[in-house]
């Protein structure tokens, strides 16, 4: 609305003019709608919360995920080398535990992850940084130059006799932290048939 | 049901006896009859004979049908073990075999850390903190590592992968301080090659001329420590290899022969080390092999495989073999008795008959792959690999191939030659060769002597060495192929028995006085002529006369070429002609005569003499 030529001071900010004209109004108009959608604003209010997840946690579940059994529970433990339930209660408090944690994955495994490559880390994937981890003839110049051509279907072999200079990586008490040992072995009690686990 | 023993057995089937012990029925009637005659006996002084139940023993069967009989029934019921050779494959049935290769990588440094690798130095001494898993201790990739490992992909035909990615296994053991393996699960460094296998590499006949195995990948991983197992319970660490880096090989599915898979091993084998890729054989531990087996019904081609086991801790390749067979059978069994196989990860040892189980399913680890965020991708430069690929010098399928189609040598001999002393007896082979070239030059003695240089060379490189030691190692065979008999000196002796200065004979006594060191370096030629060892052959007039003076005693033997001459016999009397060969050769100054020419002069005497000389009499 176009201003009458009277002296007004602006709302959106403490200039008073006897002209205020359209252009500084429609700043202003600007401005109020991005200070709307500014990070501030989007974030003082949650559209979501975890407790959302946490609220009822028996009826959501109870439909159709499956329970989790006592010996899943068991082979879970063994996996992660934890000590078995003490007690009945405290296994039916575990199993509790285990299936609001597993409610929140499910949550998470409803977002559409199609066609996405999902992330293991943060590097450098410019290909500036991809050329920086190329591993090329330039790296290994040393290592090619210790190996020689033997025999008569000239054959690559690594020169044994070179030696390898590991300064600052052997040279500590690797033995200093061992609570039990013999002679320049660690030692590890085991129990019967444990032996083969791989 | 208990195996029978055969003693009662042959009673049962030869006499009509069985052993009553523990029967529930009352004793047969004889023996009541007996007593109850015997009781009349004392009280009457009549007596009738005891009927018999028990059929008279057939005192009609001769001793020799007895005999058969008992060895037939010897075979039935004792354990009779079929060769591997013919125990390939069992009617009915399809094998499918897939295996695992675990190779050390040949390399100076470890995997993850800068730490040296070693083998047999004092324990716990090439140690970085990350092989231990001290908190706070990162991985750092040693790139040096991927000369070894690209080299094998390789020789295995694979594809190099431009990036490759490490990713955490884990499970929980003494052995591994950080409870988890750095290995290659979801993007290795090397897909997709192949092993050409030929019959010469010892594939099962069923096989044919070859087969192609695919690879399925081939990825780079950590070793785990040295356990060292003592009373009580007790175990003993050293963690020298943990970090060193391997390489696993898994091939596909496309293996339906046990022999095939030993064979497959053994190629591997060989091929790591032409490129220097691993750093010792399967009997030093250096190469492990696990072995997945399934069988299914061929006449069911519809139907997936079946369920694999795994087998593991083979530490030879004829155990591969030998456990692949007692698997399968034992597999066999189960589905034939209507049981289901479990998928379940069994062990082998030696001069077992049957797979043990060491884990099954309840104690199935769940490795939660997942990928390892603190090491970045592996990015190979494809210049890089180009490099490898042509710095890895001759293939070994090459140099057998030379050696079959340039050198003359049979594939066997090949085969054996490569195999010998780690690959040191072909470079001493190699040497020899040339060192008679060069002293043949341009001639070509290949008329006289009746084999070219290459394969007399082999022969003697394989075989009349071979008969000087007991132990080949005994040779002192160095790795470049010089050994105790040095290669310019064989191949002086040889260079003269080419030429036929020196006999046979002669020849091997001279490479018995070189390897004693009776005779010095370069001092062949000169021992010779101290000896008077030359070789004076007989002239052709004087070989003749003493072949006339044999055969006028034979007339017999004449006549039997006689005979052969006029077509009364299909074949010529060889054994004939080399007894009068030996005949003549005792006859004359041994020392002056060469068999062949003996057999030679004499052949022509019979043919062109004693025959029409015979057929004109008779």
């Amino acid at each position: 609305m176009m201003a009458a030529p009277i002296i007004s001071s602006c709302a959106g900010c403490t200039r008073s003019s006897r002209l205020l004209s359209l252009s500084h109004r429609l700043s202003h108009l600007q401005q109020r709608r991005q200070s709307q959608l500014s990070p501030s604003a989007i974030l003082s209010k949650p559209t979501w919360s975890v407790r959302s997840l946490l609220d009822s946690p028996s009826s959501s579940q109870d439909a159709d995920t499956p329970k989790i059994t006592s010996a899943q529970l068991h082979h879970l433990l063994r996996l992660s080398a934890l000590p078995p339930p003490s007690s009945p209660v405290e296994e039916a408090s575990m199993i509790k535990t285990l299936q609001s944690q597993l409610h929140f994955v499910r949550a998470i495994q409803q977002v559409d992850t199609t066609d996405v490559k999902p992330l293991s880390s943060i590097r450098d994937e410019t290909a500036a940084g991809l050329e920086e981890m190329t591993i090329g003839l330039d790296q290994l110049k040393d290592a090619l130059e210790a190996e020689e051509i033997r025999g008569h279907c000239r054959r690559p072999r690594r020169k044994r006799d070179v030696p390898v200079d590991t300064a600052g990586v052997e040279d500590w008490d690797a033995l200093a932290g061992a609570s039990e040992k013999a002679g320049k072995y660690f030692i590890v009690r085991s129990a019967k048939g444990m032996e083969d686990v791989s | 049901m208990a195996r029978i023993p055969t003693t009662e057995l042959g009673r049962y089937l030869l006499l009509g006896q069985i052993n009553r012990q523990g029967c529930l029925r009352r004793r047969p009637f004889q023996l009541a009859t007996a007593t109850s005659i015997g009781q009349l006996r004392r009280v009457s002084s009549s007596v009738g004979a005891p009927t018999s139940s028990v059929p008279t023993s057939p005192t009609t069967a001769p001793l020799r049908k007895q005999l058969k009989d008992q060895a037939k029934l010897l075979k039935a019921s004792g354990h009779k073990k079929k060769k591997n050779v013919d125990n390939q494959t069992v009617p009915g049935w399809e094998l499918t075999v897939g295996i695992e290769i675990h190779a050390q990588l040949n390399t100076s440094r470890k995997l993850f850390s800068a730490a040296a690798t070693s083998f047999n130095d004092s324990p716990n001494s090439h140690v970085a903190p990350f092989d231990l898993a001290i908190p706070g201790s990162q991985p750092i990739f040693q790139p040096e590592t991927l000369i070894p490992a690209v080299r094998a992909a390789l020789a295995l035909n694979c594809e190099i992968q431009h990036t490759s990615r490490f990713d955490r296994k884990h499970y929980f053991h003494w052995d591994q301080p950080a409870g988890y393996q750095i290995t290659q699960f979801y993007e290795p460094f090397a897909r997709n090659g192949y092993i050409e296998l030929m019959s010469r590499d010892g594939i099962a006949a069923q096989d044919g001329q070859g087969i192609r195995v695919g690879i399925q990948q081939v990825q780079l991983e950590q070793d785990t420590a040295k356990t060292t197992a003592q009373p009580d319970g007790v175990q003993w660490l050293d963690f020298n290899r943990v970090g060193v880096p391997l390489i696993e090989i898994i091939t596909r599915p496309e293996i339906h022969h046990p022999a095939t898979a030993a064979a497959l091993v053994r190629k591997v084998q060989v091929l790591l080390n032409s490129v220097d890729a691993c750093v010792s054989g399967m009997e030093t531990g250096g190469l492990r092999a696990d072995v997945n087996v399934s069988v299914r019904r061929t006449d069911d081609a519809t139907a997936g495989l079946g369920t694999r086991t795994e087998i593991k801790n083979l530490s030879s390749f004829k155990a591969v073999e030998d456990a692949i067979i007692a698997e399968r059978d034992r597999q066999i069994a189960v589905l034939e008795a209507g049981g289901v196989i479990a998928g379940e990860t069994r062990g082998w040892s030696l001069g077992s008959t049957e797979t043990r189980r060491l884990r099954g399913k309840e104690g199935e680890v769940d490795y939660r792959y997942m990928p390892d965020p603190d090491l970045g991708p592996v990015v190979i430069d494809p210049k890089l690999v180009e490099y490898l690929a042509s710095s890895s010098g001759v293939r070994p399928d090459d140099e057998t191939d030379e050696l079959i189609h340039k050198h003359g040598l049979t594939a066997k001999d090949a085969i054996s030659l490569l195999m010998l002393d780690n690959g040191a007896r072909v470079q001493y082979f190699y040497n020899v060769l040339d060192a008679l070239d060069a002293r043949l030059g341009n001639a070509s003695c290949e008329t006289i002597v009746g084999q070219p240089a290459s394969t007399l060379a082999a022969n003697w490189c394989l075989h009349e060495l071979g008969k000087l030691t007991e132990v080949s190692s005994d040779l002192d065979m160095t790795p470049d192929g010089e050994c105790r008999i040095r290669s310019a000196d064989l191949a002086a002796i040889l260079y003269h028995l080419m030429r036929k200065e020196i006999t046979a004979k002669v020849a091997r006594e001279l490479l018995w006085s070189v390897y004693r060191e009776d005779i010095s370096r370069g001092g062949v030629t000169d021992a010779i002529a101290a000896g008077d060892l030359w070789f004076h052959e007989l002239s052709e007039a004087e070989y003749t006369a003493l072949a006339d003076t044999v055969l006028r005693g034979e007339e017999k033997i004449v006549a039997e070429f006689t005979r052969h001459a006029e077509g009364k016999s299909k074949q010529y009397p060889q054994g004939k002609l080399m007894f009068l060969v030996g005949k003549v050769m005792r006859a004359g100054p041994e020392q002056r005569m060469d068999p062949a020419s003996v057999e030679r002069t004499l052949k022509a005497r019979i043919d062109q003499v004693c025959v029409p000389g015979v057929q004109t009499q008779g």
